[in-house]
C-alpha cells in the first residue's frame, strides 16, 4: 500500500488547491493508522443507520427539510430504498401508509408532484413510481393500478421538445435528470414507445463534453432553412448543439443510463454515438486518490462527495453493459467467471477483478468517511447525514460490493416465456425493453466485502436503482408477463 | 397555538385573503415521513393550494408566491404559478428581473432562481424590446458578479452559456455580438488567472472558442487551434498537475482531429523526474514552455499523455513503451487507477499481431 500523497500543488496554490488540501487534511484523520496492528475491520453500522431511517420515516423530518418540501417523493424513495439496500422492509401497515401517502401526490392531470397539490413534474414522478415499485402491489388500494398511465403518457408527450429532449414540467427546464426520470418511469410502467423517445438518443449524445462526461443539457441550433437569406449561419458551427455546463457526475449517470435504456430505439442507420473512450477516462479520473480514501468527485478539480459513489461508481456497470471493460462481450458471465466468494482480506483482492474502478477504496471511503456516528451517511466529514446521501452512499457501497452484468442466458430465458399480445404492433420493442431491463444478474463469486460479509448490502439494479426483485415485480405486472425463476448458476 | 403566531403575520388572519379557502396538505391524517413545518410555512402553502384550486390569478398571488419562495426557493410549483400570474397580469418583467437579482444571490444554489430568469429574459416583452441589449448585457454582468461569490456554480455557468448561445450566436446583433464575445474572452483569461484549476472556466472557454460559432477575427481556424494549444501549454507549465488544463488540451486536439504526437516535445519534460542539471542547460523554447520551478515532476497527466502518443504509434515497440508508462502509473504514480491502467495495457496489446 502506497502512503497517501497529497495532490500536487506545484508550488502554485489557488482557491481550488487550498480547498482540496483542507479536505485531504480532514479525510486523513479518517484513515486508520497503518502502523497500528489492532485496527478493527471497518464496520457498516447497519443498526444505527436503520434507526436514522426509521426516525425520519415514522417521526418525520425536522424543519430544516422544509427546503425539500417540493421533494417529498424523493424523501420517501431515498428512505425506503435505503431500507431495501440494508435488507430491511416495511411492515404491512406502514407499507399501506406509504402507498396512501404516495397516491396523494398524483396530479389529476397526470404525473406526480412534489407533494399534495403540487404541479406534476418528471423528478417527483420518478421518485413516486420507484417508491411504489418497492411498497406497492396490484389491486384496489395497492397503488399500482391507481396510477393513471394514460394521463401520465400524455403528460410525458406534452413535455417533448423538437430536439428530442423533455421539459421537467410545464414552463420548466430541460435537463438529462428529467429524461432519466421519464425513461425509468416509462420503462417500469410499459409506456416506452418509439414515438415518445424519437430524437432523444441524439439529444443525450449531444450532452457529452470534451472531457468525456455529460452536461446537464445542450443548446439546439436548428439549421437555417434552404430559402433563408442568412443561409449557412448555423452551419458554420463545428458542433451544432453545445453542452450547457461542464461534465458532471450526476448528469453523466443520468445520460449514460438513459443511453442504455434507449439502445433498443436507436435507428438502424445514422444512429447517434457517444464516445465511450473519453467517458471511461473521465469516470476513472473522478476517483479520488488514497489520501481522499478513494471516494468519487462529481467534476474535474472538485472535492470527493459520498453521493458520487453511486452517480459515478454506479456508472461503470452501465459502461460494461455496452462493451467497455468487464467480462469479454458475448461470453456467459456466470460460467466464465464463476469464482469463490471473496471475504475482504487484502490478499489477492486485485487479481480476481475486472472492474475498472477501485472497488476496495470506494468501500473504504464510505465505511471510514461516509458514515455519520449518529446514524445516516453523508457527503464527507464533518458534514451532517441526510436522506439523500444516506441512499447514494449505500447504493454506491452496493455497486462496489456486487458486480452486476447483463446475462445473455437470462435474456434468452425471458424471451422464451414472453407472451405476445396479439393486438399490439409494438410487441417486439416492448419485449426488448422488458428483457433488457431484466437480464441483469449478479456475477457469481465476484462480490467483495471490505470489512467482511457482515457489511454486505443488497445488490441494486444498475439502471433503476431498485432491487432486482422489486424491478421484476413491478415490470411483470405492467407488461403482463411472468418472469422465469432465477437459477443460481454453478461453476461450469 | 404557538408563541410565534403573535409575531408572524398569517394569511389566515388577513381579511384580504378571507375569500380563499386554505387547503390542508393531507386529507389523510397519518402520512408517512412528514416534514415538521413552521407555522408560517404551513399557513402560506395552505393558502397557495387554495389559490391553485380556485385558479386565482390576482396580484396578491405574487406576494404569496414570493413569500413561499423566500421560505423554500425550491418550491417549483410556486415559481411556475408565479410565472403564469405574471403573464396573466401582463406585469412588467423588468421589475421581476430586478427582484430576481436579490433572490438569485440569496439562493445561488437553487435551480429555480436561474430558470425563472431564463423565462423572463426570453419573454418577448424583454427579448424583443428596444432595450433588449440593455437587459442582456446586464444579465452577463450580473452572472459575472455571482460567479465571484461562487465561481463553480453549475447553474450559473450553464445559464451564461445558454444566454450567449441563444442571443449572441445568430449574427442578428452585429457589432454588438462581436463586442460581447471579445469581452467574454478577456473575462475568461481573467477568471483563469484567478484560479487556473477552476474547471468551469475551462469548459466555458471551450464552449466559447469551439462550440458557439466562429467569431470575427477567428475565421482562420488554424490560428485559433494554435492559439488554444499554446494557451493550454502555458497554463500547464504553471501547475503541471492540473487536470483541467490537460483535459482542455486533449479536447482541442480531439475536437480538431490533431495527433497527440504533435505535442511530444512539449510533454516529455513533464513526464520525467527533473534532471539535476536542468537549470544549467535550460534553453528557452517559447513554443514549449518548461515546467515551472516549483513543479512536482513527473506528473500523472503528462505520463498518461505520453503513453497515448506512443500508443498511437502502433508498432510493437511503441506499444511496449506505452505499456511501460502505464505500468509506472499503475504501480507508482497513480495507484488508485491501477485497474484502468492495466486495462489500457491489455487493450493496446490485444491489437498487436501475434
Amino acid at each position: 500500500m502506497v502512503a497517501p500523497r497529497p495532490a500536487p500543488v506545484d508550488a502554485y496554490p489557488t482557491d481550488t488547491s487550498d480547498t482540496q488540501a483542507e479536505t485531504e487534511e480532514t479525510l486523513l484523520k479518517h484513515i486508520p493508522d497503518p502502523n497500528s496492528s489492532t485496527n478493527p475491520p471497518p464496520t457498516l453500522q447497519k443498526n444505527v443507520h436503520l434507526q436514522f431511517l426509521v426516525r425520519n420515516l415514522l417521526q418525520g423530518f425536522p424543519s430544516r427539510y422544509i427546503s425539500q418540501d417540493a421533494s417529498q417523493p424523493w424523501l420517501l424513495f431515498w428512505t425506503i430504498q435505503s431500507f431495501s439496500i440494508l435488507q430491511a422492509g416495511l411492515d404491512p401497515n406502514n407499507k399501506q401508509r406509504a402507498i396512501d401517502t404516495i397516491m396523494e401526490w398524483q396530479h389529476p392531470d397526470g404525473g406526480f408532484g412534489g407533494g399534495p397539490g403540487q404541479a406534476p413534474h418528471l423528478l417527483p414522478t420518478y421518485a413516486a413510481i420507484s417508491a411504489l415499485a418497492i411498497v406497492g402491489r396490484p389491486g384496489p388500494g395497492g397503488g399500482w393500478d391507481q396510477i393513471d398511465r394514460e394521463k401520465l403518457y400524455k403528460f410525458f408527450l406534452s413535455l417533448k421538445q423538437p430536439d428530442g429532449s423533455f421539459l421537467v414540467m410545464d414552463h420548466g427546464e430541460v435537463d438529462v435528470r428529467g429524461i432519466y426520470c421519464l425513461l425509468v418511469t416509462a420503462s417500469l410502467l410499459d409506456l416506452l414507445t418509439p414515438e415518445l423517445v424519437e430524437g432523444t438518443p441524439a439529444f443525450i449524445a449531444s450532452c457529452q463534453t470534451y472531457e468525456g462526461g455529460f452536461a446537464s443539457a445542450s443548446q439546439p441550433y436548428f439549421s437555417a432553412s434552404p430559402d433563408s437569406e442568412r443561409e449557412g449561419a448555423s452551419t458554420l458551427l463545428s458542433s451544432p448543439r453545445p453542452p450547457l455546463g461542464e461534465a458532471h457526475g450526476g448528469y453523466t449517470f443520468c445520460a449514460l443510463a438513459s443511453w442504455v435504456m434507449l439502445l433498443p430505439f436507436l435507428p438502424p442507420s445514422n444512429a447517434p454515438t457517444i464516445n465511450t473512450k473519453t467517458l471511461l477516462r473521465w469516470l476513472t479520473n473522478m476517483q479520488g486518490t488514497e489520501i481522499e480514501l478513494g471516494g468519487f468527485k462529481g467534476r474535474t478539480n472538485k472535492l470527493v462527495d459520498g453521493c458520487y459513489s453511486w452517480w459515478v461508481g454506479g456508472a461503470f456497470a452501465l459502461l460494461e453493459s455496452i462493451g467497455v471493460g468487464g467480462p469479454r462481450h458475448g461470453h456467459e458471465p456466470e460460467a466464465e467467471h464463476a469464482r469463490e466468494p471473496h471475504h475482504g482480506d487484502d490478499e489477492g483482492w486485485d487479481d480476481v477483478d475486472d472492474v475498472l474502478f477501485n472497488r476496495k477504496a470506494l468501500q473504504e471511503y464510505i465505511l471510514y468517511a461516509g458514515q455519520h456516528p449518529a446514524g445516516g451517511l453523508r457527503d464527507k466529514p464533518p458534514k451532517a447525514a441526510d436522506a439523500y446521501h444516506t441512499l447514494y452512499c449505500l447504493c454506491g457501497l452496493s455497486s462496489a460490493q456486487h458486480h452486476l452484468v447483463i446475462s445473455p442466458a437470462r435474456r434468452q430465458a425471458i424471451y422464451d416465456v414472453w407472451k405476445s399480445e396479439p393486438s399490439s404492433s409494438e410487441g417486439d420493442i416492448r419485449k426488448k425493453v422488458f428483457a433488457e431491463s431484466l437480464s441483469w444478474v449478479e456475477e457469481e463469486g465476484a462480490a467483495k466485502f471490505v470489512g467482511g460479509t457482515n457489511n454486505r448490502v443488497n445488490a441494486t439494479h444498475p439502471i433503476f436503482n431498485l432491487t432486482i426483485t422489486h424491478t421484476e415485480g413491478i415490470m411483470s405486472h405492467f407488461y403482463k408477463q411472468t418472469v422465469p425463476p432465477r437459477v443460481v448458476s454453478k461453476k461450469a | 397555538m404557538s408563541a410565534s403566531s403573535d409575531s408572524i403575520e398569517l394569511y389566515a388572519d388577513d381579511p384580504e385573503w378571507a375569500d380563499i379557502e386554505p387547503v390542508r396538505q393531507y386529507e389523510n391524517p397519518n402520512p408517512l415521513a412528514p416534514i415538521f413545518y413552521t407555522e408560517e410555512y404551513r399557513d402560506a402553502t395552505d393558502y397557495f393550494r387554495g389559490v391553485v384550486k380556485k385558479g386565482d390569478m390576482s396580484p396578491r398571488v405574487l406576494d404569496l408566491t414570493e413569500k413561499i419562495i423566500r421560505l423554500n426557493p425550491a418550491h417549483y410549483s410556486a415559481w411556475q404559478y408565479r410565472y403564469k400570474v405574471l403573464l396573466a397580469l401582463k406585469s412588467p418583467l423588468d421589475l421581476e428581473l430586478r427582484l430576481m437579482d436579490e433572490l438569485a444571490v440569496k439562493f445561488l444554489k437553487t435551480y429555480q432562481v436561474w430558470h425563472h430568469r431564463r423565462l423572463l429574459i426570453s419573454h418577448p416583452q424583454l427579448s424583443s424590446s428596444k432595450s433588449s441589449s440593455f437587459y442582456l448585457t446586464a444579465e452577463l454582468r450580473f452572472i459575472a458578479k455571482c460567479l465571484v461569490v461562487d465561481s463553480k456554480n453549475y447553474h450559473t455557468w450553464s445559464y451564461r452559456q445558454w444566454l450567449l448561445s441563444n442571443f449572441f450566436s445568430g449574427g442578428e446583433r452585429g457589432k454588438e455580438e462581436e463586442e460581447v464575445w471579445k469581452k467574454e474572452m478577456e473575462w475568461i483569461e481573467q477568471m483563469i488567472e484567478e484560479d487556473v484549476r477552476n474547471n468551469s472556466v475551462w469548459h466555458h472557454r471551450f464552449f466559447v472558442v469551439f462550440q458557439s460559432g466562429i467569431r470575427v477575427g477567428d475565421e482562420d481556424r488554424e490560428v485559433v487551434r494554435r492559439r488554444e494549444i499554446d494557451f493550454a501549454k502555458d497554463k500547464i507549465s504553471l501547475a503541471p498537475s492540473n487536470p483541467s488544463a490537460w483535459n482542455y488540451l486533449r479536447g482541442v486536439l480531439d475536437n480538431n482531429n490533431l495527433p497527440y504526437s504533435d505535442l511530444s516535445i512539449f510533454v516529455r519534460p513533464y513526464a520525467q523526474a527533473r534532471s539535476p542539471d536542468a537549470e544549467a542547460d535550460e534553453v528557452i523554447d517559447l513554443e514549449n514552455p518548461s515546467p515551472s520551478k516549483g513543479a512536482q515532476l513527473p506528473c500523472v497527466p503528462a505520463i498518461e499523455f505520453l503513453a497515448d502518443v506512443y500508443e498511437s504509434g502502433k508498432s510493437r515497440d511503441d506499444i511496449e513503451k506505452a505499456a511501460q508508462l502505464w505500468k509506472s502509473l499503475a504501480n507508482e504514480y497513480d495507484t488508485i487507477r491501477k485497474k484502468y491502467w492495466e486495462y489500457r495495457i491489455k487493450e493496446a496489446l490485444e491489437v498487436l499481431p501475434a
